[in-house]
């Protein structure tokens, strides 16, 4: 194995209220993929801007070495000098450019004053052919797919030249197909003595990619090892610090009265590809979990959201929930009547950033708290606080800005927040996407509960076992269209996949 | 929160300190009785407004209209006032009250059921209702009384409170003041929220209510506390209470803040923000009043300029042009230095030039001081 390029030693990071970081040491030798595992709020995300000068030098205690040298950055720009390229969970790209124009933002070339698009084009080319990614240089980014995206992100990284890269959960939104071609360029990068810092919730792929794991638990390393050394559960086990015997709860529902209706519907999404979602059918039951699958782009999200808010327009067809038809409904009218939505992206449709754990959990039940046309903040917080440990969101208070949690508590923030309606029917879309094992199993372990109480859940997903392990019946969407609603006793992740792919 | 605000407020306040310190050098009439009397008067009027605005500015829009607005509402009073068949001014006022506060809703609804951005309705309606106000007095100057008689539209800003009043008034804000600290300190410790220490809550009011004892009994030496001032102090107590303690409040926040979660959160994005521009027509009215009642007439030159004032109020008061940050002691402080500013340089007889380049250099000036403090502190 190569020399150590990147070392951290005795790394502590403080934030008021909480020890991010304690005492961490950790090494990146050249051309090695070095997998960073941990629960949310571990540290890892600290670690990576600790690394990179987000949180510069002097606000850590300990060391960071670059090489031989230390390394003193004070600011993102220092790192990227070093040669140091982070690529985030969230991109950094500019939709209305194109593909060339974004992986040579900032570094254009020129001829004289002016930009020399030609050979910024033929370059882009060059690079895109070199690691074989089948993408227009003159394409908008707007246009592409996620998963392009984080592609386009990557490229541009190395376009500058960069000898270690940081990833921060970067197929988080990802499909299996884009998720090879991504472990494929990193095989790629190893090759050629660039080395990488890999996070990922998803532990096939990081078991598939890397050369050694480091587990990190409440900002302590807690090992570091040969990733041929270990197994999946040695790593879980590590992290939670306990082994998780069951992911998924044993579930055992019965069928009970139709809570919500589909029929036959039809909708125009209004969008530019003309896409549509077609003839959908199927009942939700009282204590049901029914899971929605398919690629993406198949409408699963369009779908929720058309029945929710009514996004898109109505062709033909009934949504009928507890027996009312409901049609051109907006959000406060679903959750009015005991519908709610907990969305996909979270930073986008979820939370408002900038305010507390205390103003997102009550927002969308604000009403239920108002005495004399004010909000009772005494038994709004009541409530909050309720929510908050329930959920056990880490973090130091309820006052705490929603901005500055991981992943995986904004997310129970957001479901803290929709809980609180007192819902009759969930929709849950992509609910464990981009967070940890342990927190994963706490949402399967409500979501059990939920049903018991004889709510019902929608829930989409990517991830099959997931789908299989959590729904009662599957409804597989394949390109707009229903492909077949499967019985739980009759799938597998083969069934599911052929209704998948059956109109694409 | 509350230390982030303390370090912007801070400087704000020397920022004041510093200009009423100038301006007394300059003159030293400027802290006198019959001075101070009229900052409070000015101050009351362009706080008002900028009050109103700032609901506008937390959802994330803007309205550049409210200056012709306040014209306009001023006009129509003191038109209707003084015409041949004359109503009396309680009549005229609603009147006037009630047209700006649809012409506020039509805008409203424009903006939100029709997408069209707030900036550009509101440019439009900044020229469309200065047409109007220009034809509705027809170039002339309009008296805001008949014949010389006072009405409740004059008495506006020139009913004084005699020196008992004003103490009593002085006494229930003072006290009011106290037990809401008090209230808001139990409220946080209940909540396990960080309080800060006693000493400073109680020193932040005690300064608070020290200098109002001292704006009283200077102003008392002239007339006693001007109306208008109580109606600004009501007109804050009213939207610190809509913004901070009702639902309409926090929806504002929220959709300013991110717009498109706060829709999906249940909220009537729509419904909300065509409030916020009615309460804000409402508020132009009762600055439109003010405005003639203090000039004495309605003329062309009528709130010109009163939109850029109250939205600088706002932004050197902190509140964020993006939306979802902002609050009401913030604006107040931020006015209070637009108009100590003017009044100084009215009575150091500068002109309307010197006047318009000052005020433009403290705008930046406060805009990239908060700018260089926040950077201080990520």
């Amino acid at each position: 194995m190569g020399a150590e390029v990147l070392s951290v030693k005795n790394l502590t990071k403080r934030f008021p209220g909480v020890l991010a970081l304690h005492d961490l040491t950790f090494s990146l030798r050249k051309g090695e993929v070095h997998a960073l595992c941990g629960e949310n709020g571990a540290g890892k995300s600290t670690l990576i801007k600790c690394i990179s000068g987000i949180w510069p030098h002097g606000s850590y205690e300990g060391e960071i070495k670059i090489g031989e040298s230390e390394a003193k950055f004070l600011g993102i720009e220092d790192s990227e000098k070093a040669g140091i390229a982070v690529i985030y969970q969230e991109l950094a790209l500019v939709g209305e450019m194109t593909v060339a124009e974004n992986i040579f933002l900032g570094k254009e070339p020129k001829k004289g004053f002016l930009v020399d698009w030609h050979t910024m084009y033929a370059e882009c080319r060059k690079l895109l052919d070199q690691y074989e990614l089948d993408l227009n240089p003159n394409a908008l980014l707007k246009d592409l797919g996620i998963g392009q995206q984080q592609l386009v992100e990557i490229v541009k990284a190395l376009a500058k030249n960069s000898t270690v890269l940081l990833l921060d959960e970067p197929t988080a939104a990802l499909t299996d197909k884009e998720v090879e071609k991504l472990l494929k360029i990193i095989n790629q990068l190893r090759s050629k003595g660039i080395s990488c810092l890999y996070i990922s919730h998803r532990l096939d792929e990081v078991m598939e990619i890397s050369d050694r794991i480091t587990v990190l638990r409440d900002g302590e390393s807690i090992k570091t090892e040969l990733t041929s050394k270990m197994t999946e559960s040695d790593v879980i086990r590590n992290m939670v610090g306990r082994e998780i015997q069951q992911l998924f709860p044993e579930r055992n529902s019965k069928p009970e009265e139709v809570l919500l209706s589909v029929n036959d519907l039809s909708v125009d999404l209004q969008n530019e590809n003309n896409f549509a979602l077609e003839n959908i059918c199927f009942d939700l039951h009282k204590g049901e979990v029914l899971g929605i699958g398919g690629l993406m782009g198949a409408g699963r999200s369009e779908l929720l959201m058309h029945l929710f808010c009514s996004q898109g327009k109505r062709v033909s067809g009934e949504f009928k929930f507890k027996a009312k038809s409901l049609l051109g409904n907006t959000a406060g009218e679903s959750i009015e009547n005991g519908l709610i939505m907990v969305t996909e992206d979270r930073k986008k449709l979820g939370l408002i950033l900038d305010e507390s754990i205390a103003f997102n959990l009550s927002l969308s039940h604000l009403k239920a708290f108002i005495k004399n046309g004010l909000v009772d903040r005494h038994s709004e917080m009541l409530e909050n606080r309720k929510y908050f440990e329930a959920l056990s969101v880490k973090a130091p208070g309820l006052q705490s800005t929603v901005g500055g949690l991981s992943g995986g508590n904004q997310q129970k923030v957001v479901l803290g927040k929709a809980l609180m309606t007192s819902p009759e029917v969930i929709f849950l879309d992509e609910p464990t996407r981009g967070i940890d094992i342990g927190a994963k199993a706490e949402i399967y372990e409500l979501v059990d509960d939920l049903t018991k109480e004889g709510k019902a859940v929608i829930l989409v997903s990517s991830e099959l076992p997931e789908l299989l392990g959590m729904s009662d019946r599957i409804l597989m969407l394949s390109a707009g269209k229903q492909a077949e609603i499967i019985d739980k006793q009759d799938a597998t992740e083969e069934n599911l996949l052929r209704a998948a792919m059956k109109y694409s | 929160m509350s230390k982030e605000f303390s370090i912007r407020d801070f400087a704000l306040v020397i920022s004041l300190a510093v200009v009423w310190i100038f301006f007394y050098c300059m003159d030293p009439h400027f802290i006198g009785s019959r001075n101070l009397t009229n900052l409070a008067i000015e101050f009351s009027m362009a706080s008002i407004l900028a009050l109103g605005m700032l609901l506008i500015i937390l959802s994330g829009e803007i309205d550049l209209s409210v200056g012709s607005g306040v014209g306009l509402a001023g006009g129509i009073t003191c038109v209707l006032i003084t015409q041949e068949s004359s109503v009396a001014a309680p009549f005229a006022m609603i009147i006037a009250a009630l047209v700006v506060i649809v012409l506020w809703f039509a805008m409203g609804k424009l903006i939100t059921s029709q997408r069209v951005p707030s900036f550009i309705i509101t440019l439009g309606g900044m020229l469309v209702f200065r047409g109007a106000f220009e034809k509705t007095i027809q170039n002339d100057t309009i008296a805001v009384t008949k014949g010389g008689e006072e009405n409740l539209l004059s008495i506006l800003t020139t009913h004084y409170f005699p020196g008992w009043q004003s103490l009593l008034i002085f006494a229930l804000v003072a006290a009011l003041l106290y037990v809401s600290m008090l209230k808001k300190r139990q409220r946080e410790k209940e909540f396990g929220f960080e309080v800060e220490e006693f000493e400073k809550s109680y020193l932040k009011v005690f300064v608070v209510i020290q200098s109002l004892l001292l704006m009283t009994l200077v102003m008392n030496q002239n007339k006693g506390v001007p109306l208008s001032f109580l109606i600004l102090g009501i007109t804050a107590l009213f939207i610190h209470t809509l913004t901070k303690h009702t639902a309409f409040g926090r929806h504002l926040y929220a959709i300013g803040g991110n717009k498109e979660a706060a829709e999906i959160s249940g909220i009537n994005v729509k419904k909300t923000v065509t409030m916020a521009f009615v309460i804000l027509g409402g508020i132009v009215a009762i600055t439109g009043f003010l405005q003639v009642a203090y000039q004495g007439s309605s003329t062309n030159t009528i709130g010109e300029y009163m939109e850029l004032d109250a939205i600088a109020a706002c932004v050197i008061g902190g509140v964020s042009l993006s939306g979802g940050r902002g609050s009401v002691g913030g604006v107040l402080i931020g006015s209070l230095l637009m108009a100590s500013l003017l009044n100084g340089m009215t009575l150091l007889a500068m002109g309307s030039a010197d006047k318009f380049i000052a005020r433009g250099a403290v705008l930046v000036l406060a805009v990239w001081m908060d700018v260089y403090l926040n950077k201080g502190r990520k």
